[in-house]
């Protein structure tokens, strides 16, 4: 068994790199969420790869994510996406009709694609859906507070500043969280995340205050709203996010405002964290160190750097989960829900 | 209270019942109607109108037993019966015959002889009375009773047992007692097969114990029932052969009440029968039938297992101590399945009485090299201190996300939400989704099951060493037949040497809990666990959060 199977990886890897695409990918448009991205560079291995069997089509489907989510520090976001297109490929594979397992596999493919490119499409148009449904909650003279580096937060925003002056004038202040930990070193002049949410509010109009995350408890009391994104949503309703929005959330259920969270359907991941430390993730947020411990580790760092150690998170690409309980509502493109709603959702996709 | 009711009939028995005299002293009427027993009363208020009301002209037949054999005996003196009178004399007999066994059954064996005796001795006094009285009152159904029950010795002692017995319920649960559980296999109908006859004393001494073992067992009881079953001339088998399984059904039901998983089976097995074309050969459906039991079980319980134990065996990481409690088969296999995947971590088990299950659990996964802690349920403050996680097993999820199980689990629940001054452990529920009702449950007191509060008694006495002669301290178990299977299986608790068992074994301080006043026993086998408690649902088809129950149970139903 282990020669077939080897040969293909080798084959899936030498003329197409999975990772490389989705990394190219995500750096290409600003606007792609890593779940799309992880679509995307499925249905590009599928054009590149000659696959000419169903089982084939979905072995080399299931080793190119494994493989994905393997190099990926962070992969909870994109397994959303390729869970997502795996399962739709099998239910499209086992559907009775004119694509059944008896037609020409040449056309189930092409179809395929041509689907997944459909698939790619309507995941992006979930953005504006979203806005339709969270335009309601920014009333007038509210004052918001987010955090993080959300685009569907920040498209949200800016579709709520853009109506001012038209005939639904909404007058909203923004309260911008912007995280301490120095972010994004290849990143334009270092700036924190969010940066560009900010100045773009601040054209149409809209007062922003950039406040740090050791502000909030302070600030919350002037905010209205707390309205946050998220990498993935869990099956009992609750978010993995930017680290930090635990903490927001704890803080907005303790002084009573409401948290809503900003997240496209296709978010939605089919995980269930228990708590902090049940995520899948590798990632040392608390590390405890004496001198000792810190002179040994550039002492092994000097020898041994091209080992190959398992992916870590970097400190500032680190990440919480925020249970449901602290959750008011999910804005998704499938409606307005309550975190339990989302297991509801996500039951309705996997059976 | 009987006046109004008296005056329909008197008037018509006067002009349809010449057998009897009409006649009984007014002054006699109120000390008898004082007599009225409680029970007595209540048929009064049932038949007493429907009678006069009904049947004003034929007022002479009297509904209750004893009027009704002595009127038919009298008026079969005087004149031969017309059909439609020994009918109802029939009738009459057979009502009599009811109100004894109900009487049995009630009162115990001390009132068994009353309606028979009683009648006899009440004629001498009944009969002046008739004499005088201005209309036949006493042939009205509820005085009939009445009669027996003042005339005959005994009666008062049957009264009194019975009191004492209804106190002995507790009043908040007094809807839970039903009628008592079935201890022998006799007066079973015929029709009930062998299987299920052996499978339904299993099931009230805890023998075959646990939902799903409940579960499997019944549907392999039924196996043979349907093996076994030849269908009747002039009937087909989707329409008898559910007759013939709701006899079984309906025995079972009176050994131990079914459980959730029993009846969520019981359901598709019926289905499946009713799915079946009538047409369609007596072998073949048969084959279909044991086929689709066979599948159900290894489908919803033997596999679903499986899937279950594997999900939630990744749940447990290194160096976890895992809280659990009672004797849940599907959380043994987690753990089971853990230990074999090389996880290194803590078994603490909280135990409670009277059944003990998780003794076994307890000496399987020692047996297995795991590390064990066992406790009972006083000791869980101090357990639940060092947990990380908490794994129960269920009878049943209700459709409000709550987690039905054995009494207790509430306890250890909230033992583990409501840590003080801790992180809150998780709580995580292993749940095949047969077990999955669209029933609600608010709390633990509306549905629930009673079992014999004598299981409380009968419990194993600590060894004593020191050899005191104090009977007081030593109290050997009295051998109970009725002692749960949990109990014996307590093989920790040593049996008493011969040398201490040469004194006298007094008994439980409990053991008299019958006869001392005041003092009712709750043998309560299930609680509620409020959804808050429960962060995690595992199923065969996925982790749930426990709102999400409703949504796969109707999904798993309409499949």
């Amino acid at each position: 068994m282990a020669t077939p199977t080897d040969s293909t990886a080798a084959a899936g890897a030498k003329p197409f790199d999975i990772v490389a695409t989705y990394n190219e990918l995500l750096r290409s448009d600003p606007d792609l969420t890593m779940p799309i991205a992880a679509i995307e560079a499925l249905v590009l291995l599928l054009t590149h790869e000659p696959s000419s069997t169903i089982s084939e089509t979905l072995d080399l489907l299931a080793k190119s994510t494994a493989h994905l989510k393997k190099a990926i520090p962070n992969p909870i976001g994109l397994s959303a996406g390729t869970d997502l297109f795996q399962r739709y490929l099998i239910t499209t594979l086992q559907r009775p009709g004119q694509l059944g397992p008896a037609g020409d596999f040449k056309a189930i493919r092409t179809h395929l694609l041509s689907n997944g490119r459909l698939f790619i499409r309507r995941a992006k148009e979930s953005r504006e859906k979203i806005v339709a449904f969270g335009r309601g909650f920014i009333r007038d003279g509210c004052t918001v507070l987010t955090n993080g580096g959300s685009r569907a937060v920040a498209s949200l925003l800016q579709q709520a500043a853009d109506e001012e002056g038209g005939p639904s004038a909404v007058r909203f202040k923004v309260i911008y969280v912007l995280s301490s930990i120095s972010k994004d070193i290849e990143g334009p002049s270092g700036e924190p995340e969010g940066m560009e949410t900010v100045r773009a509010l601040r054209a149409k109009g809209v007062p922003v205050s950039t406040i740090p995350e050791s502000a909030v408890a302070y600030a919350l009391g002037k905010a209205d709203m707390v309205i946050v994104g998220a990498e993935g949503v869990v099956e009992n309703g609750g978010i993995v996010s930017r680290m930090g929005t635990y903490q927001i959330g704890l803080l907005a259920k303790a002084i009573g405002k409401p948290f809503y969270v900003v997240a496209e359907s296709h978010k939605f991941v089919r995980l269930y964290p228990l708590g902090q430390y049940d995520l899948p993730i590798e990632q040392h947020v608390v590390d405890f160190k004496t001198e000792e411990d810190i002179a040994q580790k550039s002492k092994q760092q000097a020898v041994d750097s091209n080992a190959d150690s398992p992916v870590e998170l970097p400190l500032e690409d680190s990440v919480d989960f925020t249970p449901p309980h602290l959750i008011s509502a999910l804005i998704t493109d499938s409606g307005v829900l309550t975190p339990s709603a989302v297991s509801e959702e996500l039951i309705k996709i996997w059976f | 209270m009987t006046e109004p009711v008296d005056s329909a009939p008197t008037a018509s028995a006067q002009d349809n019942a010449p057998a009897q005299p009409p006649s009984q002293p007014a002054t006699e009427n109120p000390p008898s109607q004082q007599n009225l027993p409680i029970r007595d009363a209540k048929t009064a208020k049932d038949k007493g109108p429907a009678q006069s009301d009904k049947q004003p002209a034929k007022g002479k037949d009297a509904p209750a037993p004893a009027a009704g054999t002595e009127s038919g005996a009298a008026a079969g003196g005087d004149k031969p019966l017309t059909p439609a009178e020994l009918k109802k004399k029939a009738k009459a007999d057979k009502a009599a015959r009811r109100a004894k066994e109900k009487i049995e059954r009630d009162g115990g064996a001390g009132a068994a002889g009353g309606p028979a005796s009683g009648a006899g001795q009440a004629r001498p006094p009944a009969t002046p009375r008739k004499d005088v009285a201005p209309g036949g009152a006493a042939q009205k159904g509820p005085k009939a009773p009445l009669l027996r029950r003042g005339s005959h010795g005994g009666g008062s002692a049957a009264v009194e047992q019975k009191k004492k017995k209804e106190d002995k319920s507790v009043a908040v649960f007094g809807h839970l007692y039903g009628q008592q559980r079935r201890t022998t296999v006799a007066g079973a109908g015929k029709e009930v097969h062998a299987a299920v006859l052996a499978l339904g004393l299993q099931l009230r001494d805890y023998v075959v114990c646990g939902s799903s073992a409940r579960c499997v067992a019944t549907m392999l009881a039924f196996k043979r029932v349907v093996e076994s079953y030849t269908t009747p001339l002039g009937t087909s088998l989707p329409r008898h052969l559910t007759t013939h399984l709701s006899h079984q059904i309906t025995y079972l039901s009176t050994c131990r009440p079914l459980s959730i998983s029993q009846g969520n089976a019981i359901r598709a097995l019926k289905l499946a029968i009713a799915d079946i074309d009538p047409s369609t050969p007596e072998s073949a459906a048969k084959n279909t039938l044991c086929e689709f039991i066979d599948s159900f079980i290894r489908e919803k319980i033997t596999v679903a297992d499986q899937v279950i134990a594997e999900s939630a065996a990744q749940k447990i990481q290194d160096g976890d101590v895992i809280v659990t409690f009672a004797g849940s088969s599907i959380v043994k296999q987690t753990l089971l399945q853990a230990h074999h995947d090389g996880k290194q971590f803590r078994v603490s088990i909280i135990d409670s009485r009277p059944l003990f299950e998780g003794k076994n659990l307890a000496r399987a996964l020692a047996n297995a090299g795991l590390d064990v802690q066992y406790s009972l349920v006083h000791g869980i403050s101090h357990a639940i201190k060092d947990a990380t996680k908490v794994f129960l097993g269920a009878h049943a999820m209700t459709s409000n996300g709550r987690l039905y199980s054995r009494v207790g689990t509430a306890l250890v629940a909230m033992s583990a939400k409501e840590r003080a001054g801790g992180v809150e452990v998780p709580v995580i529920v292993c749940c095949e989704t047969v077990k999955f009702t669209d029933r609600v449950a608010l709390d633990s007191i509306v549905v629930n099951e009673i079992a014999d509060a004598d299981e409380l008694v009968s419990a194993n006495a600590a060894q004593q060493v020191t050899g005191l002669p104090d009977p007081a301290a030593f109290t050997a178990p009295p051998i109970d037949p009725k002692k749960p299977k949990g109990g014996k299986s307590a093989s920790s608790a040593p049996t008493p040497d011969p040398v201490s068992s040469e004194r006298v074994p007094s008994p439980s301080p409990l053991a008299s809990w019958k006869d001392t006043h005041n003092l009712q026993l709750l043998n309560l086998m299930y609680d509620a666990t409020p959804a808050e408690y429960v962060d995690m649902v595992i199923t065969e088809l996925g982790s749930l959060p426990p709102s999400a129950v409703p949504i796969v149970h109707r999904m798993s139903t309409n499949m």
